[in-house]
């Protein structure tokens, strides 16, 4: 990489599959009325577990997304999402021709492709761990059925499966880095077009961990919610009733592009990709110091990144699990940042509404906070009932709200104190900016 | 060769945990006298696996370097990367005291996860309920405990990131590492790759898989030989201090070498499909040529992924071709991998090291077991014995079992 200036990205196509939504439209809807995905556990029988929620993608027509039956019956269901989520992502930009053909004209050389998860193919390892020992009853022994290879032994399918899918050539990456995974695969892909070493990028992240040893492995962490009577009401970031993350499934890829030839094909542009930054906790492998200053770090940072001040700082996606210990630091960390001023940026949490889909989770968020500035529409943060004094800002609570805003920042924290946020603009944003400079 | 302005980075401290090495030194004595780590497997019994001989690291005991609570509440493959790092540090004689630890990152790539704890957890969850699995399961088993783990004991706050590229990671941990340095998000980056994969019930899977060689020889692994047949497995860790060359060069650290450059490309072909096609594996190598601002008469030596398949040895042969021209029946390239096994995500990170110390010791270590090359590939294989030699730039190829294709190219250091 030589000293050339950067290359603006921009973001040109989104594809969502969530607990309450497929496609952007469809979620983008639940997500403005507030609706939860989060329902009882069916995807296997929960009865043995003191967990029996989860946000599970309630319908997954595979075939009406592209994918082929070969597909279908060899990649596990994170890679079917986020191959859907591609799917979906590309059509939204334009750029698919019925039913799923790439336009002629499109570079696939030099489009890449960078996928978060945090589990990978989990379900599908415990699943062969059961039909090898007959579920620990006997030593493992390979069985004459049932095996398929390919989910367990390439932990880089999800960006492969797309590359494979859509005969993209450019650099091809999967980041696991825990909750923060999807978003840090955008953050990725940014460089890469910024830099000069792809002109596209599909991005995102999946996840699909709604089996027995996911729940149960942070049950026994007692990091999730056991509401189980009432699932819609079980994610309630901010709220003082709050009593863990509930987990949950889906996808979500953007499409990222050099903005110069997204211009030039005239391609809708939802916003632009200012920053993306990132820091380690070095505190806790599970949670943030009660300041919150590792999150102080980054959204400073994420600031001078940017080149913009908190007063333009219009909503703010946050990470909010739904834990007892991460809001209040959440709130610390904004409050020690903006002042008095954090009062007045509007926040919201979308794992109140879908539960925490690992790493795709971020990766939604990132969706969700582009659809926000395009729609220029806050949406809420639901299960907002009792206040909890530690978070007293404004969390959006339970209802939508129109706003008038150019600068979002979305930001998450995960497993191993990874703390990622990326900072979106409208796509006139830098050049009113710039006019107001020359004034 | 880098131009007016940019960041350098070079790499400053080494680490190993390998079949054929405990610490570099080890290591590298056993890389230039043909040592291979490959045996039969003893942590556990392999009567009824499919795959009994691998790249072990056989006497490593974990207590013996990290406190026993730790060791108990992590998998193996952090075990790795933490004295791997430990050796890496000690050699940059960086002291972490004097960093700003926001500008200190860890980049380690990392496949399979902590697959001995999960499973034994997984085990416990069916055996005795849903009480007894351990509430370190998440953190012990998810591939990012190995850069928490080691951001947590350093207290590292900057740049931190887990690719997960299957066999080509650990290149591109270095790439990302290089180009984070690069860009200024960081000064110094722990990069490198870990990998804890041989265990009974991963060995059942593989040994499906084709990608294994067969039987029970400790030297079947014969990537470019006639006989090739598959890759025999490993486990390890590799990490390099990468760090900005001015940040080095005011602190007076060692300088074993520089990241010039990195390339990446997607085959996009369906998994386990063999091709000979290295079109896309070319690409990348040219970009990363590009990306160092070299030509490729100025390689004088690489070292190749040698998956030892008949397809991918000839696509991997064609790629050369396809870049170096003619120059490519001249250029020496060995798969010092041979030694090792095939350890995942930690391969290329040990690949880097291997290379890194052929430049600054000007000997290339040889690709071992390959005693009938195929004539067809027209390689100028380096076999059996290192050879000397005095160039300063060398590349590094890794591919994917996906069709990921990592180049980068490496220097003697910065002059």
């Amino acid at each position: 990489m030589s000293e050339q200036p950067r290359h603006r990205v921009v973001i040109t196509g989104l594809g969502v599959i969530a607990p309450n939504g497929n496609g952007q439209q469809e979620f983008w809807r639940a997500c403005v009325e507030g609706r939860s995905g989060v329902r009882q556990i069916t995807r296997f029988d929960a009865g043995f577990l003191p967990v029996r929620i989860a946000g599970e993608v309630p319908s997954f027509p595979a075939r009406d997304f592209g994918l082929s039956e070969q597909e279908i019956e060899v990649l596990d269901r994170s890679t079917q999402f986020v191959v859907a989520a591609a799917h979906l992502a590309l059509q939204d930009g334009g750029l698919l021709s019925p039913p799923d053909k790439l336009t002629a004209s499109f570079d696939r050389d030099n489009c890449g492709v960078a996928i978060g998860t945090a589990m990978g193919p989990v379900g599908e390892g415990e699943r062969l761990w059961r039909l090898f020992t007959r579920s620990g009853k006997q030593p493992p022994a390979y069985p004459a059925s049932g095996v398929n290879l390919a989910t367990l032994l390439l932990s880089s399918m999800p960006a492969t499966a797309i590359a494979m899918h859509y005969q993209l050539h450019g650099p091809s990456t999967v980041i696991a880095t825990g909750c923060s995974a999807g978003a840090d695969a955008i953050g990725q892909a940014f460089w890469n077009i910024q830099e000069g070493r792809a002109t596209s990028m599909l991005a995102g992240g999946c996840d699909s961990s709604i089996n027995p040893s996911s729940i149960n492995v942070f049950s026994v962490m007692r990091a999730l919610s056991t509401r189980n009577a009432e699932p819609e009401r079980a994610s309630r970031p901010y709220d003082r009733l709050r009593d863990g993350f509930v987990m949950s499934e889906g996808a979500a890829v953007l499409l990222l592009e050099d903005r110069e030839g997204a211009l030039e094909r005239g391609a809708t542009i939802y916003a632009e990709l200012l920053a993306f930054v990132s820091n380690s906790n070095a505190y806790h492998m599970t949670a943030l110091p009660p300041d919150g200053s590792p999150l102080q770090d980054l959204l400073r940072q994420a600031m001078t990144e940017a080149g913009i001040t908190p007063r333009q700082l219009g909503y703010i996606n946050s990470h909010g699990s739904s834990t007892p210990s991460n809001e209040p630091a959440e709130t610390a960390a904004y409050k020690a940042v903006f002042g008095e001023y954090a009062y007045r940026i509007p926040i919201s949490a979308t794992k109140s509404m879908i539960g925490h889909a690992q790493g795709a989770a971020s990766a939604i968020e990132a969706v969700v906070t582009a659809l926000a500035l395009h729609h220029q529409i806050l949406p809420p943060t639901i299960n907002q009932e009792q206040a909890d004094p530690l978070c007293d800002l404004d969390y959006v609570p339970n209802v939508a709200r129109p706003a008038s805003f150019q600068v979002a920042l979305s930001h998450s924290s995960g497993f191993g104190g990874v703390n990622t946020a990326l900072v979106l603009a409208r796509p006139e944003f830098l050049a009113t900016q710039e006019k107001e400079g020359e004034i | 060769m880098s131009a007016a302005g940019e960041r350098r980075v070079v790499v400053t401290g080494m680490g190993v945990v390998a079949p054929n090495g405990l610490g570099v030194e080890e290591f590298w004595r056993s890389c230039l006298n043909g040592i291979s780590g490959i045996k039969p497997l003893r942590r556990f019994p392999t009567e009824d696996l499919p795959i009994s001989v691998a790249g072990e690291v056989a006497d490593f005991q974990a207590e013996a370097y990290l406190e026993r609570k730790f060791v108990q509440r992590t998998d193996r493959m952090t075990h790795f990367a933490c004295v791997a790092v430990a050796e890496a540090l000690r050699h940059a004689r960086l002291d972490l005291a004097l960093e700003d630890p926001r500008r200190v990152g860890t980049v380690i790539a990392n496949t399979l996860g902590g697959v001995e704890f999960v499973i034994r957890q997984i085990e416990a969850l069916y055996t005795q309920g849903p009480r007894a699995m351990s509430a370190y399961t998440a953190i012990a088993w998810l591939q990012v405990s190995n850069v928490g783990q080691v951001s947590l004991s350093y207290g590292l706050q900057g740049y931190c990131k887990t690719p997960v590229s299957d066999t080509a990671g650990g290149l591109e941990a270095m790439a990302v590492a290089a180009n984070a340095i690069r860009r200024g998000v960081a000064d110094v980056v722990l990069a490198g790759g870990s990998e804890a994969l041989l265990h009974p019930f991963f060995l059942l899977v593989f040994g499906q898989s084709g990608l294994s060689a067969p039987g029970r020889d400790p030297r079947a692994y014969r990537p470019f030989d006639r006989r090739a047949a598959g890759l025999i497995l490993a486990e390890g860790a590799g990490i390099c201090v990468l760090e900005e060359y001015e940040h080095a060069r005011l602190r007076r650290a060692p300088i074993y070498g520089e990241i010039l450059g990195s390339g990446s490309t997607n085959d996009a072909r369906a998994p386990f499909s063999s091709s000979s096609d290295g079109t896309y594996y070319a690409r990348a190598i040219r970009l990363a040529l590009q990306d160092a601002h070299l030509r490729p008469a100025d390689i004088s030596y690489v070292n190749l992924d040698g998956r030892a398949e008949v397809q991918a040895d000839r696509a991997e042969a064609s790629a050369l071709r396809e870049v170096f021209g003619a120059y490519t029946e001249d250029l020496p390239v060995s798969v010092p991998r041979t030694m090792i096994g095939h350890s995942y995500a930690a391969a290329g990170a040990l690949d880097t090291i291997t290379t890194l110390l052929a430049l600054r010791n000007r000997q290339i270590p040889p690709v071992l077991n390959c005693e009938q090359p195929e004539p067809l590939h027209q390689l100028n294989l380096v076999r059996e014995r290192a050879q000397p030699f005095a160039g300063s730039h060398a590349l590094i190829g890794g591919r994917g079992i996906c069709g990921s294709n990592v180049a980068l190219v490496v220097g003697r250091g910065a002059e």
